[in-house]
């Protein structure tokens, strides 16, 4: 009975994040971004948008922001004197990429504001977004400081794929009509997959069994997807991955907004660290000469 | 004995307040203040001084529905969370305090009022199906004294409210 | 229409809240007159109501077809003038609760006259607020999808969600409103009752619960009545604080500020008490109510405009100041572009008709004077929509993400659908004054009683009537103004 469920598991209920939940993890799935290798090509835009039947919105559209672009290319000028002053929108140097998909956070700010609880924490340490529960409200993206939630403002679908273009469609995954928000999913129809081959064989996912769309395609491997569960309960999971090991070499912890680095020199960080969100992608700065 | 009720008007309240006086004074034998009901365009919080403390309910219901609505409330959110595990949202707990108390502030409100107003229909006695008598100038400007009153009573009572200038008398059962 | 501008008439208008002397046969008169023939504007405003609605309904269904897309709205602009008039409506709710629920309790007898069609506006500004969260979802066909309703998979909505704590507390506030004003207007519509003929005698017979006055009605329905309004402040504070949490519960910057909910009280007090000023022109001249919804009582309304106006103010700039003395690099940033950046017209506009027009306020000849303070409440309400506005837009504009700071102006279906917002109002509550009195017949007489028996002292010769013969001579001899013969209750 519920109200026997409620006084037996009290403390359980009460635990939040910080206490360590009441949810146990199957896997916590992350990723290791190095910005020294990233040459802002855009596969993985591409890879993303062949993966994940993103809908392609045309020319007008997109520049209404109307894109769904999940994974998304920005471009700063970080170092404005390296360039001609004149031409700043085009210098010669100094131009930074950083490749931006959902950083699943931990603690996402998207979650708690859903009025449906569309989205959510998946025991596989996913922020999900469950297009069937979506009414459409956008709170979600509004509260998202990384702005990496996209919503279907049109019935893309009409014109995104014309005939044959359809026959490319992902059968894993569905397309989305008006009305819904979405956003990176760490290419869970892949993650579903490997999982239900592991279970199939009775054994455990491996590490590199599988990558993302866009880790899968980067041609410089600036993108390491795997499982931090090992960072999340020492002991835990399913081994130390190359990911968690990237996560453990740069000293960045999960759970923390603020990290004990012991060495200076290490190039990891998480964007808004100081938010709190807990993001689950570890990016590693790029280094310049000067 | 069946009892009849009986309703005098008056043109202003000092007149129905002298009346009242009479009745308490006991100028008709076996007529007491308990009798009497006035019915007024408008409310006369000095007829506590002449009538006495005729108590109100309505607080009882009030608290009741504020009970209920802060148990029931609570009660019900925290057991829809619980029942719903699978999604754990944001880093918060299962069951967040800080949200479930506005829920259960509201469903307090809510309840307190819904009980109120049941209160006020049944402690002032609304959606009665029995005829009363009653005078559509009460709603304009004058005021009504009504007793409910066996039989024997009724003449004497008649000839007292005539001696204070009655306006006009109606009984039950006659137009 | 009566001889209600006589001399007699007029002075106690101009001076008095109410003429203390009216005859209550006419009080019922005058109102029940009301609701048969207001004048030509009426049926003109009703016109314009149901045009500017059918805008709404084009939009809409253009939108329904076509997507969000049309209004403007995009990435990282999600919300806009939905949510900004969402708030507006729901601040303008929070008038009737000040005037029916907080002077009540303090016991300031003026707002007796003009509480009705505040509370009407109450509940009617409710459900055209409630439109909003509906006509801005991305599928609207499944918006039951946030009420708590008990399912067989099992399935509740997020009770994390402050969209959820608005569902809950724009649903008690309804409730609890439109039961308040209903329980209110008993006593008015056992009047009506009485008076009706035909289907409305039924109609109103119904409504009327069977009131008839006695003690015990009453007395009880006064104990209701308080404990209802005593429930209602403290219920209409925390709706607005949780519309502020909306915000206030987001990490965005702009938003995530602490002192929004006192903020957004003070403006929904603000522009509830501005758009009290303008429906009470309106229906002034409407229903011909020059003797009770008099200049004085205006001119109250307006001090009380002005005390709410002033806190209002000093929240806004306590807010500035508490993000510059933050020093937080983010919010320092969108602060200074709401000042000069592509929102800085808009911004100043709110500035100048939120803090600097009340000022009009304090000038009694300006006070006095119906077309200006006409014009200066609804330039008032449009100060504090801008507000609105202003709080949803530029954070949207310039949040964390750099990348994705983008300007946006909302297109036609947006401004339809706001403008749609005020004749989907207009209609219900010109409605509403039609079919149920606009003006408290029972509390009016009740003040007259009451303000009489101030000025007499003496219980035994304040009555409603006859009082001028009846041995109040002295005081009638104290009031110069007092005509010979006062009207009494001739008609007894």
């Amino acid at each position: 009975m519920s109200l026997q469920n409620i006084i037996e598991n009290w403390s359980s209920y009460r635990k939040g994040a910080e206490q360590g939940g009441h949810h146990n993890y199957e896997h916590l799935w992350g990723m290791v971004i190095d910005l020294n290798k990233c040459t802002g090509c855009g596969a993985c835009v591409t890879a993303c948008y062949a993966e994940n039947n993103l809908a392609v919105v045309g020319h007008e559209k997109y520049s209404r922001n109307l894109g769904m672009n999940w994974l998304r290319i920005e471009r700063y000028w970080d170092e404005p004197d390296l360039g001609e002053e004149s031409v700043a929108e085009y210098q010669h140097h100094g131009a930074s990429f950083l490749p931006m998909h959902c950083q699943h956070c931990s603690s996402a700010t998207c979650e708690p504001v859903c009025p449906v609880a569309a989205t959510y924490h998946t025991p596989d340490g996913l922020n999900a977004q469950v297009y069937n529960r979506c009414v459409g409200s956008r709170y979600c993206s509004n509260n998202c400081p990384y702005r990496l939630r996209y919503f279907n403002f049109y019935s893309y679908y009409e014109e995104s794929w014309p005939a044959p273009l359809h026959m490319q469609l992902n059968p894993d995954l569905t397309v989305r009509d008006k009305g819904v928000m979405e956003k990176c999913t760490f290419c869970v129809q892949r993650i579903r997959t490997a999982k239900d081959t592991a279970r199939r064989e009775r054994r455990k996912v491996r590490d590199g069994e599988f990558t993302t769309a866009c880790a899968q395609t980067c041609p410089t491997s600036a993108m390491t997807f795997g499982d931090l569960l090992t960072l999340h309960t020492p002991g835990g999971g399913v081994g130390e991955t190359e990911a968690a090991s990237l996560w453990k070499k740069h000293q960045v912890e999960l759970g923390k907004s603020r990290q004990q680095k012991q060495n200076p020199e290490l190039r990891g960080y998480r964007v808004f660290e100081g938010l709190n969100t807990d993001p689950r992608v570890l990016f590693l700065e790029r280094v310049r000469e000067v | 004995m069946k009892k009849k009720r009986i309703l005098a008007l008056y043109s202003n309240f000092a007149e129905a307040m002298a009346v009242i006086s009479d009745v308490r004074d006991h100028k008709v034998a076996g007529v007491s203040l308990d009798d009497v009901t006035v019915i007024s365009p408008i409310e006369h919080p000095e007829l506590v001084e002449l009538l006495g403390d005729r108590p109100s309910h309505i607080r009882k219901f009030t608290l009741s529905g504020a009970i209920t609505g802060i148990t029931l409330g609570f009660t019900w959110i925290a057991a829809a969370q619980a029942n719903f595990l699978v999604q754990p949202q944001g880093g918060k707990p299962v069951i967040p305090l800080p949200s479930n108390f506005v829920l259960t502030y509201e469903l307090m409100i809510l309840f307190s009022v819904f009980f109120t107003l049941a209160g006020l229909l049944i402690t002032a006695r609304l959606l009665r199906r029995r005829p009363m008598p009653y005078s559509a100038k009460v709603g304009v400007d004058q005021v009504g004294i009504e007793l409910e009153l066996e039989e024997k009573y009724i003449e004497p009572m008649k000839k007292l409210f005539l001696a204070r200038q009655a306006l006009e008398i109606r009984e039950e059962g006659r137009s | 229409m009566n001889n209600l501008n006589t001399n007699a008439a007029l002075t106690p208008e101009q001076e008095k809240d109410i003429n203390e002397d009216i005859r209550w046969a006419k009080i019922n008169e005058d109102v029940l007159h009301s609701m048969e023939s207001p004048r030509g504007a009426y049926w003109l405003s009703i016109i314009v109501c149901l045009a500017l609605l059918s805008l709404a309904v084009i939009a809409e269904i253009h939108q329904y077809l076509y997507g969000l897309g049309e209004a403007n709205l995009n990435w990282p602009h999600m919300w806009g003038l939905y949510i900004a008039t969402f708030i507006f409506w729901i601040g303008m709710s929070h008038s009737g609760t000040l005037l029916s629920a907080i002077l009540h309790i303090i016991h300031a007898d003026w707002r007796k006259p003009i509480y009705r069609f505040a509370e009407a506006m109450t509940t009617f500004t409710l459900l055209t607020a409630m439109l909003f969260p509906v006509i801005h979802l991305g599928r609207v066909w499944n918006m039951y999808w946030v009420l708590p309703y008990f399912s067989d998979r099992g399935i509740w909505p997020n009770f994390r969600s402050p969209l959820l704590w608005d569902a809950f507390a724009i649903s008690t506030y309804l409730t609890s409103s439109a039961l308040f004003l209903f329980m209110g207007s008993i006593p008015d519509l056992a009047i009506v009752r009485d008076s009706a003929r035909g289907w409305r005698k039924k109609l109103y017979a119904v409504l009327a619960l069977g009131w008839r006055g006695d003690d015990r009605q009453w007395r009880n329905f006064r104990v209701a009545y308080l404990v209802l309004a005593c429930f209602l402040i403290p219920l209409a504070v925390s709706v607005h604080s949780i519309v502020a949490s909306d915000f206030a519960m987001s990490i965005m910057p702009g938003w995530h500020i602490t002192s929004f909910p006192p903020y957004f009280v003070a403006g929904a007090l603000y522009s509830g008490c501005a758009g009290i000023i303008t429906l009470f022109v309106l229906l002034r001249y409407f229903f011909r109510f020059e003797a009770y919804m008099t200049i004085p009582i205006l001119e109250k309304t307006c001090k009380l405009t002005f005390a709410i106006g002033m806190v209002w103010t000093y929240l806004t700039f306590i807010e500035f100041a508490s993000v510059w003395y933050g020093h937080n690099a983010v919010d320092k940033e969108l602060l200074l572009s709401k000042f000069s950046g592509p929102y800085s017209i808009w911004f100043w506009q709110m500035l100048f008709c939120g803090s600097v027009l009340p000022f009009m306020l304090a000038v009694e000849r300006f006070r006095r004077s119906i077309p200006i303070m006409f014009v200066v409440s609804i330039l008032l309400n449009y100060g504090m929509w801008l507000e609105r506005w202003m709080i949803v837009a530029p954070t949207l504009s310039q949040g964390y993400e750099p990348f994705a700071f983008h300007v946006i102006f909302p297109s036609w279906v947006q401004w339809f659908i706001v403008a749609g917002s005020f004749g989907w109002f207009g209609l219900l509550f010109l409605i509403f004054v039609k079919v149920i009195p606009s003006v408290s017949m029972y509390e009016v007489k009740e003040m007259i009683y009451h303000r009489r028996h101030l000025a007499h002292k003496d219980l035994s010769t304040v009555m409603h009537s006859r009082s001028a013969s009846a041995g109040g001579n002295a005081a009638a001899a104290a009031d110069p103004r007092r005509t010979p013969g006062t009207p009494g209750l001739e008609g007894a």
